[in-house]
C-alpha cells in the first residue's frame, strides 16, 4: 500500500472511526450496567432521600410519586437513556438542580487537579525511566528503577496523609509558592502524579531498551555519538509510542485518583460529587458522571491514538 | 519547533498554567475563623434538605420564631415575642417582633411567616426534613402583620420544637420568590447575626458579620457578632482532621477521633469539647419477627451478653457515656431507675438454657431441635457501627452462638437489608431534642419499625405522648412508661449516648452550642486577648 506520508492514510481513518463507533458502544454499556447495578447496590433512592426526615408511610409515597420513582424500572431507563440523547441528564433527587450545571461547577477543580497530576506524573514517569535505563548498572539507575516501583505500590490514602504532616516542612522548601498553592494544588497533584509515575517510569525504560538494540542506535554509535545522546536523540523519540498509549489509560486512572485525593485533600471536584451521590442514592448524579467518564475514557484513548500516528510515521503505513 | 519537544512544552506549561490560577485564591485575614465541617451535605438549603451538618453554619443565619435554652430544654422567646396555644392543641398564635429586617432589607412579619411555611409545604419542593417536622399543619393564617396562626388537624405536641430547629428558620421571602427551590441554596438570606456570602459545593461556606442585628435571643451571649468572617470547610476523611488543626489550617472541627482527642485533651495549643447530641443512642433493634429473636428470653439473654461499658471503652475512649435508654434529651432525660440489663454471661447462658437452647454437641454451638443458634447483625458502615458489631459479634459467640454480620455501605443499603428482614440485630439510630421520633421507631406504623414490634400499649403511650403540647409533666410520665416496656420486651439493645468531640484551636473563645447539639452559636465566638 502507497500512502502519504504528510497525510493520514485510510488506515489511521479506519482505526480512529472503528475507535468511535466502539467509545459510543462502551459508553452506552457502562452508563446501562451503572443504572442497574446503582438501583441494586444502593438500595430505595426514596430511603436515602428520607434518610433524616421521620415522614409516614402516606409521605414516603406521596414524595416516590413526585420524584417519578413510582414508574416501572425499565420505563425510568428508557426515559434517561432518551435524556441522555438530548443532551439532558436529568436533575438531582436532592436540590432539583439539572445534573449537567452540579457536574460542570466541579468540573474545573477536578480538570485543574489531574492534568497538573500528569503533568508531574509525565515529569517525575520519564525522568525515573530514561535514568533507570541510561544508568542501568549504576546505583543511581537502582535507585530509579526501585522508586518507580514504590511509586506503583502507594495509594495516594497513604501518600496523602504522610504529605499533610509533612506539608509545614515542604511549604518551607517552597515558600514563594504559599499555603494555599501549596496545600490545594502541588501536593495533591504531585502526589496524584507520583501513583502513576511508576508505570510510565517502567514503560519508558523498557521501550528505551528495547529502541537501542534498533541498528539506526547501532549507526549512530558508529558515527562516534556517545552514550547519552543516542539515547535522549535518537531513542527517545521512536520509543514514545507505548508511554503515549499509556498515558491516555493513565488518564483514566487519574481520572478515578482523583476520588481519593480530593477526600484526603478536601478539595472540591468530581470525585467527592461521585462518592457522595452514590452513598446518598442521588441516581442522576452518579449515572451523569459515569457518562461523562465513559465519554473521557474514550476520547483520550482516541487521541492516543492520533498522537501515537504523529510521533512515530511508521504507524500510519500499517494498517 | 522540534516535534519532540511538543510533550514536554505542554506538560510545562499545563503545571505553571495550574499553579498561576491557583495562586489567585484569597489570603487569611486575621478575624477569620475557619471551621471544619465534617460531611458535604448535597444540598444546604435547611427547609428542603436534611443534612444535620447543614445547622452549623445556618444556624447562625437564620433566627426561628422560639428557641430552645441549652441547659434547661425551656423555650424562649426569638422571632415571635410571645405565643399561646389553645386549649385542644389546634391552635398556636405567634406574635412576632416587630423590629426585624431580614439581610436583603425586606421586613420580618406575619406574611414571611407564612411565605416559608407554605414553601415547606409545596409538594413540589420535595422537602426531606422540615415538611415532617410540622406535624398535621393545615393552615397558616394571617391575623394581622405581626400576629399569625398556626391551625392543625391533630394536636402535635413536638410543634415548638420543631420551630426552635434552623430547618424552620425564617427565611426573606423575597429570596424565596427570587430564587426558588433550586438556586435558594446558594442565596440564603435570614434574619440572624450573621449573613450568608457564598456557597460552593465541596468546597466552602462563608459568613459574614451583621452588623444590624439587635434582636438576639436570651441564649445568645453577645448582642451582636465579634468575629468578622467565618469560612466552613469540608474535612470528610476523619483522620485529617486532627493534621488540619496542628498545621493550623483550621480553627474548630468536630467528630474528631477519640485516639485523636487524647492528644488534643492534654494539648496547651487547643480545647476538646465533647458535646452531647440528644436523640437516640448508637443501638440495635432485635427482629421480632424471626427465630430465635422472636422469644423475649433470647433477646434479654442477647442484652446480658454484651459488655457494653467494655466495648463502648474499647471505641470510644473515655468519651461516650453507656446509654441506658432509648432516649436521651436535657428536658426529657429517660434515664429509667432500673437500668438496661448489665454484663451477666452467666444470667445470659442460663435463660438460653430455660429457652431451650443448649449446648448438646462439642463444637460449643447451642441448638433447638436440631437447628444451630444463628444469628446475624445488619451493622451500619458510619459512626463506628461496624466495630462496635464486630465486639457484639464477639460476645454472643461467647454464649455460644453463630454470628454473621453484614455492613451496609449507606442508608439504602441499609434499608433495602430490613426489607429483607433476614436480621436478628439492625442498627439505626436519630438525633433530635423532642422524643416523639421515638413514635417511628415504635409504633405498629412507624416507618422505622425496625424490631416488627407491634404493641397496642406502646402505640396507645407514643400517640398519647405525641397529642399533649401542654403538659409536659403528664408527657414525661408517658415516655417513663414506655421506656420500661421497651426494656421488658428487650427490643433494642442500647449501646452509647453520642458524643460530638469538637477541638477549637485556644486563640478563640466563647464556644458553645444550641439545645440540638450540633449547632454552634457563632454570636458569641470571640477572638482570645
Amino acid at each position: 500500500m502507497v500512502s502519504n506520508s504528510d497525510r493520514p492514510s485510510n488506515g489511521a481513518l479506519a482505526t480512529v472511526s472503528r475507535r468511535v463507533i466502539e467509545g459510543v458502544l462502551t459508553a452506552w454499556a457502562a452508563v446501562s450496567l451503572t443504572f442497574f447495578a446503582l438501583r441494586l447496590i444502593a438500595g430505595d433512592p426514596v430511603a436515602s432521600l428520607l434518610s433524616q426526615g421521620l415522614a409516614s408511610p402516606d409521605q414516603v409515597e406521596n414524595l416516590r410519586r413526585s420524584l417519578g420513582l413510582d414508574a416501572p424500572l425499565l420505563i425510568q431507563y428508557l426515559k434517561f437513556l432518551s435524556g441522555l440523547f438530548r443532551g439532558d441528564l436529568g436533575t438531582s433527587l436532592y436540590t432539583s438542580r439539572p445534573v449537567g450545571t452540579v457536574i460542570a461547577e466541579q468540573l474545573p477543580a477536578t480538570a485543574q487537579l489531574a492534568l497538573t497530576g500528569l503533568g508531574f506524573a509525565l515529569l517525575i514517569g520519564l525522568t525515573l525511566g530514561v535514568i533507570s535505563a541510561w544508568k542501568e548498572e549504576t546505583s543511581l539507575g537502582q535507585f530509579a528503577a526501585s522508586t518507580a516501583g514504590l511509586a506503583t505500590a502507594l495509594p495516594v490514602a497513604f501518600t496523602g496523609i504522610l504529605g499533610l504532616i509533612l506539608y509545614r516542612q515542604i511549604l518551607g522548601v517552597m515558600p514563594i509558592l504559599g499555603h494555599d498553592v501549596v496545600r490545594r494544588l502541588i501536593l495533591p497533584a504531585s502526589l496524584l502524579g507520583f501513583a502513576s509515575a511508576g508505570a510510565i517510569a517502567r514503560v519508558v525504560q523498557a521501550s528505551l531498551k528495547e529502541t537501542m538494540k534498533g541498528p539506526y542506535i547501532l549507526a549512530a554509535r558508529a558515527r562516534g555519538i556517545g552514550h547519552g545522546f543516542r539515547l535522549l536523540w535518537h531513542a527517545l523519540r521512536p520509543a514514545l509510542p507505548p508511554v503515549v498509549s499509556l498515558t491516555a489509560l493513565e488518564a483514566a486512572f487519574l481520572f478515578a485518583g482523583t476520588v481519593v485525593t480530593e477526600t484526603v485533600f478536601s478539595r472540591p471536584g468530581l470525585g467527592r460529587l461521585l462518592v457522595t451521590s452514590i452513598l446518598q442514592g442521588d441516581y442522576p448524579i452518579a449515572q451523569g458522571l459515569v457518562a461523562l467518564a465513559a465519554m473521557f475514557y474514550t476520547t483520550s484513548h482516541m487521541l492516543a491514538d492520533i498522537l501515537a500516528f504523529t510521533i512515530d510515521p511508521r504507524l500510519r503505513r500499517v494498517t | 519547533m522540534k516535534l519532540h519537544q511538543i510533550p514536554l512544552l505542554i506538560i510545562l506549561s499545563v503545571i505553571l498554567v495550574s499553579i498561576a490560577t491557583a495562586c489567585s485564591i484569597g489570603d487569611e485575614k486575621t478575624s477569620t475563623v475557619v471551621y471544619g465541617l465534617t460531611l458535604s451535605p448535597s444540598g444546604i438549603d435547611p427547609h428542603l434538605n436534611a443534612s444535620s451538618e447543614l445547622g452549623i453554619p445556618l444556624a447562625s443565619v437564620y433566627d426561628t420564631l422560639v428557641f430552645r435554652d441549652p441547659e434547661t430544654g425551656v423555650f424562649v422567646p426569638g422571632l415571635s415575642e410571645n405565643w399561646s396555644i389553645s386549649p385542644d392543641g389546634l391552635k398556636y398564635t405567634f406574635y412576632l417582633r416587630r423590629d426585624v429586617t431580614f439581610h436583603d432589607g425586606t421586613p420580618f412579619n406575619a406574611h414571611a411567616v407564612k411565605a416559608n411555611l407554605d414553601y415547606v409545604m409545596n409538594p413540589d419542593h420535595h422537602s426531606q426534613k422540615a415538611l415532617f417536622m410540622l406535624g398535621s399543619l393545615q393552615e397558616v393564617e394571617i391575623i394581622d402583620d405581626f400576629t399569625v396562626a398556626l391551625h392543625l388537624v391533630e394536636p402535635f405536641a413536638p410543634l415548638l420544637d420543631s420551630l426552635s430547629d434552623v430547618y424552620l428558620g425564617m427565611a426573606s421571602p423575597t429570596a424565596l420568590e427570587t430564587w426558588g427551590p433550586t438556586e435558594y441554596q446558594f442565596h440564603q438570606v435570614g434574619t440572624g447575626p450573621y449573613r450568608f456570602d457564598e456557597y460552593i459545593p465541596n468546597d466552602k461556606i462563608t459568613l459574614s458579620r451583621n452588623p444590624d442585628y439587635a434582636w438576639a435571643p436570651s441564649i445568645y451571649r453577645n448582642s451582636t457578632a465579634k468575629i468578622e468572617t467565618i469560612v466552613f470547610h469540608f474535612y470528610e476523611d476523619p483522620s485529617t482532621r486532627a493534621i488540619a488543626l496542628e498545621s493550623g489550617e483550621v480553627d474548630i472541627v468536630g467528630e474528631i477521633l477519640p485516639h485523636d482527642a487524647n492528644r488534643f485533651a492534654v494539648s496547651s495549643d487547643f480545647n476538646l469539647y465533647p458535646i452531647p447530641i440528644p436523640g437516640q443512642p448508637m443501638q440495635f433493634f432485635f427482629n421480632t419477627h424471626r427465630e430465635p429473636t422472636d422469644d423475649v428470653r433470647v433477646r434479654l439473654a442477647l442484652m446480658y451478653a454484651v459488655n457494653r461499658p467494655q466495648a463502648v471503652k474499647t471505641i470510644f475512649d473515655v468519651y461516650s457515656p453507656v446509654a441506658q435508654s432509648p432516649f436521651l434529651a436535657s428536658s426529657f432525660d429517660l434515664e429509667p431507675q432500673e437500668s438496661f440489663p448489665a454484663y451477666d454471661p452467666d444470667t445470659a447462658a442460663a435463660l438460653l438454657d430455660e429457652s431451650g437452647w443448649k449446648i448438646t454437641g462439642h463444637d460449643n454451638i447451642r441448638s433447638l431441635n436440631g437447628v444451630p443458634l444463628e444469628l446475624h447483625i445488619v451493622a451500619p458502615s458510619w459512626g463506628s457501627n461496624p466495630e462496635m458489631a464486630q465486639l457484639i459479634q464477639a460476645d454472643w459467640e461467647a454464649i455460644g452462638a453463630h454470628v454473621t454480620l453484614e455492613i451496609a455501605p449507606g442508608f439504602g443499603p441499609l434499608k433495602e437489608a430490613q426489607t429483607n428482614g433476614e436480621y436478628h440485630a439492625i442498627g439505626i439510630n436519630f438525633f433530635g431534642t423532642d422524643p416523639d421520633l421515638l413514635r417511628s421507631f415504635y409504633t405498629s406504623t412507624g416507618l422505622y419499625n425496625w424490631s416488627g414490634f407491634e404493641d397496642p400499649e406502646l402505640d396507645q403511650l407514643l400517640n398519647r405522648a405525641s397529642q399533649i403540647p401542654l403538659d409536659l409533666e403528664s408527657r414525661l410520665t408517658l415516655y417513663e412508661e414506655f421506656s420500661s416496656r421497651v426494656r421488658e420486651e428487650a427490643l433494642v439493645l442500647p449501646i452509647r449516648n453520642y458524643v460530638n468531640l469538637v477541638v477549637v484551636s485556644n486563640r478563640i473563645e466563647g464556644l458553645h452550642f444550641s439545645a440540638q447539639g450540633w449547632y454552634p452559636i457563632l454570636i458569641d465566638l470571640q477572638m482570645a486577648p
